[in-house]
C-alpha cells in the first residue's frame, strides 16, 4: 500500500459518489472538476520516473480538466438559461447505491489482473475501471445535455488514469491525444448545446425524440 | 511525398473557410483533381513516407484511399448542381468541411502509428458535425448532438484501447515504435492477454464510427440529416475509414496467433449488425435512412467477411470496394430525389422510371448492385464471404446471416419498388441536368467494370492486403 498515491485515488473514488448524488448541475460540476484536479495529479505520485516535460503536461491537464472546462461550463450554463436538475433516469439514492457496488466490483475485478510495476499501488486500476463505468453511467442515467457532457469527461479522466499511469510509454501519446479529444470534444459540444438551446430552447434531451429509430 | 495527399486538401479546407458565396465550389473539384492525380501517383510509385513510422503506404490504405479519391473527385462534380439547387446557408463552411473530411479521411487511409490514425479518425468527426448540421433545422441539430456524443464516446474508448496496446507492450517488453507495422512483425512478444483487451476496446470504439451494430443508432440520423453529397462520403468513405482501424488491429492480432479470438467477435458484431439492419430495414418511412440501415447492413457483412477470414476475407474487401462505389452513387441519387420531390418520405415519391428518368436508372441500378444481385461486385463478395464461412464451419452463423440477406432484400426491394413505379403524389418538375446523373453512372459502371474485369495491380493489392489477416484463396 502506497500512501499518498492511494489516499488521492481514493479522493477519486468519493468524487465519483458525490457526482452520482448530485441533483444540480453547479454540485456536479464541482464534483467533475475536482475529480479533474485530482486524477491530474495521481501520475506524480505513481511510480515511474517524470520527465520535466510529463511534469508540465500534467499541470495542462490540471488546468484544462480541472479547471477551464468546469469554468467554461459554469459560465455557459449561467449566461444561457439552462435548466440546473440532472433530471436523472435512475433516482439519486439508487445512482449512490450503484456507484458502491460499482468500487465494490471494480476492486474484485482489478485482481485478476497483475501489471509489473504498479502492482503495490492498490486503488489504481480499481479507479480507472469505476471512473469508465461511471462516466458511462452518466451519460446514460442523466437526461440532461450538460451532465451527460460532465459524464463524458468522468470518462476520459479514467482513460487518462490509465494512459498516464499503466504504461511508461503511452504518457506523452496519451496526453497529446487527450489535450486534443477533450478540447475539441468540449468546444464542439458547448457550441451544440448551445444550439440546442436556441433550437428547442432546453437542454433536455429527451425533447430530443423527434427521430426514431 | 506521401503527406502531400492530405495537405492539399488540408490547405484548400483552411483556404475555402474564407471564399465568400459561390468562389469555393471551384476549389472542390479542382482539390479532386489533384487529390485523384496524387493518389494514382502513390499507387504506381508507392513512395516512401517523409515520416515513416508515422504514416505509410499500405496496400489496403491504398485500396481505401483510391476509392476515397475516385468518389470525392465524382462527388465534388455532383455537388456544383446540387448546391446550385438546393438552399446551403454558409456555403464557406459547407466546402471548407468538405475539404477538410477529405483531408482527415486521407490521413486515416496514410497513417501507420497507432495514435495517428486515432488523431485521424477523431478529427474526421471534428470535420464532418458541421457537414451534418448544414441545414441548421433543429432535427439536423439534434443528428450532429447524437453523431457527436457516441462518435466521442467510441473515440474514447478507442484511445483507451490503443492505451492497453502500449501496456501489451510494457508487459511483453517490446520496445519497438508504436507503429502498425512494427506490432505486427513483433506481435509474437505482445503480452495477450491485454493485447486481448486492447483490440476489443478499439473494436468497439472505431465499431461505433463503422456504425456496428449496436453501437449504430447514430449513423441513420447523421446520413439522412445531413446534405446527400455529403452523406454520400459518409456512408461511402468514412465508414470505410473506420473500417480500416480495425482492419489494421485485426492484423496485429492475427499475427500474434490471436486471430481466432478477434475473428470470432468481428462475425458476433458482423451479425449483429445485419440482423439490426434486417429488423429496422422493414418499416423505414423516408428513403436515406432505407439507405443508411443498407449500410449498417453492408458494414456487418464486411466486419463478418474480415472474421471468417479466408475466402471471406477476399469478399470482405470486395464488399468493402463496391459497397463504396454504389453507395455512395445512392445517396447522391437520393439528393436527386429530394430536389425533385421535394420531401423526404418514401410516400412523398412514386413513379420515378416517368418521373425522372436518368435518375430512375441510376437508382435502380443502384438498387440492384446494392441488393446483391448477380452478378454485380456485391453479389460475388457475399458468395465469398458465405463460401468462406462455410469452409471455416459456421454454419449457424451462415444460416442467420443468408436469412437476414433476403429479409433485407426483401425490405429494400419493396421500397424501390414503390419508388420507381407507383403513382407520384405530384409531378415533378426538375431538369436532370449532366452532372446530377453522370457522376453516378460513373461510380456504377466502375463498380460494373470491376465485376468483369479487375485490373491485375488492383487484384494483387486486394491479395497482399488479405493475406496479412489470413485470407486469400
Amino acid at each position: 500500500m502506497n500512501q499518498p498515491a492511494d489516499a488521492i485515488l481514493s479522493l477519486v473514488l468519493l468524487s465519483i459518489l458525490f457526482s452520482f448524488g448530485s441533483s444540480r448541475l453547479p454540485s456536479l460540476i464541482k464534483a467533475v472538476a475536482f475529480q479533474g484536479i485530482v486524477v491530474s495529479l495521481v501520475p506524480l505520485f505513481v511510480g515511474h520516473e517524470l520527465t520535466a516535460g510529463g511534469v508540465i503536461f500534467t499541470q495542462v491537464t490540471l488546468l484544462i480538466r480541472g479547471i477551464l472546462i468546469p469554468l467554461c461550463i459554469y459560465m455557459a450554463i449561467k449566461k444561457v438559461r439552462i435548466r440546473r436538475e440532472v433530471e436523472p433516469i435512475v433516482g439519486y439514492h439508487a445512482s449512490m447505491l450503484a456507484g458502491l457496488a460499482l468500487i465494490v466490483a471494480a476492486i474484485a475485478f482489478s485482481r485478476k489482473f497483475d501489471l509489473p510495476g504498479i502492482g503495490q499501488y492498490a486503488l489504481l486500476l480499481p479507479t480507472a475501471i469505476a471512473l469508465l463505468v461511471a462516466g458511462m453511467f452518466l451519460l446514460m442515467a442523466r437526461r440532461n445535455a450538460i451532465a451527460m457532457v460532465l459524464g463524458y469527461i468522468t470518462m476520459e479522466n479514467g482513460i487518462y488514469l490509465v494512459g498516464a499511469t499503466f504504461s511508461v510509454r503511452a504518457q506523452h501519446i496519451v496526453e497529446f491525444g487527450i489535450l486534443l479529444d477533450v478540447l475539441a470534444g468540449v468546444m464542439i459540444m458547448a457550441v451544440i448545446l448551445q444550439n440546442i438551446k436556441q433550437t428547442l430552447d432546453d437542454v433536455d434531451t429527451a425533447l430530443l425524440r423527434t427521430l426514431k429509430e | 511525398m506521401v503527406e502531400l495527399v492530405f495537405i492539399v486538401p488540408l490547405v484548400a479546407g483552411a483556404l475555402a473557410f474564407f471564399m465568400l458565396g459561390r468562389s469555393g465550389r471551384p476549389l472542390l473539384v479542382l482539390t479532386g483533381a489533384v487529390h485523384l492525380a496524387l493518389s494514382v501517383y502513390l499507387w504506381v510509385r508507392r513512395p516512401e513516407a517523409l515520416l515513416p513510422g508515422y504514416f505509410g503506404v499500405t496496400p489496403e490504405g491504398l485500396l481505401s484511399l483510391i476509392v476515397i479519391s475516385l468518389l470525392f473527385f465524382l462527388i465534388s462534380i455532383y455537388t456544383q448542381t446540387y448546391l446550385a439547387r438546393s438552399e446551403v446557408k454558409s456555403e464557406n463552411i459547407f466546402t471548407g468541411s468538405m475539404l477538410l473530411f477529405l483531408s482527415t479521411m486521407t490521413m486515416v487511409t496514410l497513417s501507420d502509428h497507432i495514435m495517428v490514425m486515432w488523431i485521424a479518425i477523431e478529427a474526421t468527426t471534428l470535420a464532418s458535425a458541421p457537414l451534418i448540421y448544414t441545414h441548421r433545422t433543429g432535427a439536423s441539430l439534434e443528428a450532429t448532438w447524437k453523431y457527436v456524443l457516441i462518435c466521442s464516446v467510441g473515440i474514447a474508448l478507442a484511445l483507451l484501447g490503443s492505451v492497453l496496446i502500449t501496456v501489451a507492450m510494457d508487459v511483453g517488453g517490446v520496445t519497438s515504435a508504436l507503429s502498425f507495422s512494427s506490432l505486427t512483425e513483433e506481435a509474437k512478444r505482445l503480452d495477450p492477454t491485454w493485447l486481448k483487451v486492447g483490440f476489443v476496446f478499439i473494436l468497439v470504439g472505431y465499431g461505433t464510427k463503422m456504425g456496428l451494430a449496436p453501437m449504430h443508432t447514430w449513423l441513420p440520423d447523421a446520413h439522412s440529416e445531413a446534405p446527400s453529397p455529403a452523406s454520400a462520403l459518409l456512408s461511402g468513405v468514412l465508414l470505410n475509414c473506420a473500417y480500416l482501424g480495425i482492419f489494421k488491429t485485426h492484423k496485429i492480432m492475427v499475427a500474434a496467433g490471436l486471430g481466432g479470438f478477434s475473428g470470432m467477435i468481428l462475425i458476433v458484431f458482423g451479425l449483429m449488425s445485419i440482423l439490426a439492419a434486417a429488423t429496422f430495414i422493414l418499416k423505414q418511412t423516408e428513403y436515406k435512412r432505407l439507405l443508411a440501415y443498407s449500410s449498417i447492413e453492408n458494414m456487418g457483412i464486411i466486419a463478418f467477411g474480415t472474421g471468417v477470414g479466408g475466402l471471406g476475407a477476399y469478399g470482405a474487401v470486395l464488399c468493402l470496394i463496391h459497397h463504396s462505389l454504389i453507395k455512395s452513387s445512392l445517396f447522391l441519387t437520393s439528393g436527386n430525389l429530394l430536389l425533385g420531390y421535394g420531401g423526404r418520405l418514401i410516400s412523398d415519391t412514386g413513379n420515378l422510371i416517368k418521373e425522372m428518368p436518368r435518375t430512375f436508372v441510376a437508382f435502380f441500378a443502384g438498387f440492384a448492385g446494392i441488393s446483391g444481385i448477380p452478378p454485380f461486385g456485391i453479389f460475388i463478395g457475399e458468395l465469398f464471404i458465405i463460401l468462406g464461412a462455410f469452409r471455416a464451419g459456421h454454419y449457424v452463423a451462415v444460416g442467420l446471416f443468408l436469412l437476414s440477406l433476403c429479409v433485407i432484400f426483401g425490405g429494400f426491394a419493396h421500397h424501390a419498388m414503390k419508388i420507381s413505379f407507383e403513382e407520384s403524389p405530384k409531378a415533378v418538375e426538375m431538369k436532370e441536368s449532366i452532372t446530377l446523373v453522370w457522376p453516378q453512372y460513373g461510380l456504377l459502371l466502375t463498380s460494373l467494370i470491376l465485376c468483369f474485369w479487375i485490373p491485375d495491380t488492383l487484384y494483387q493489392t486486394i491479395i497482399q492486403a488479405v493475406t496479412t489477416i489470413g485470407g486469400g484463396f
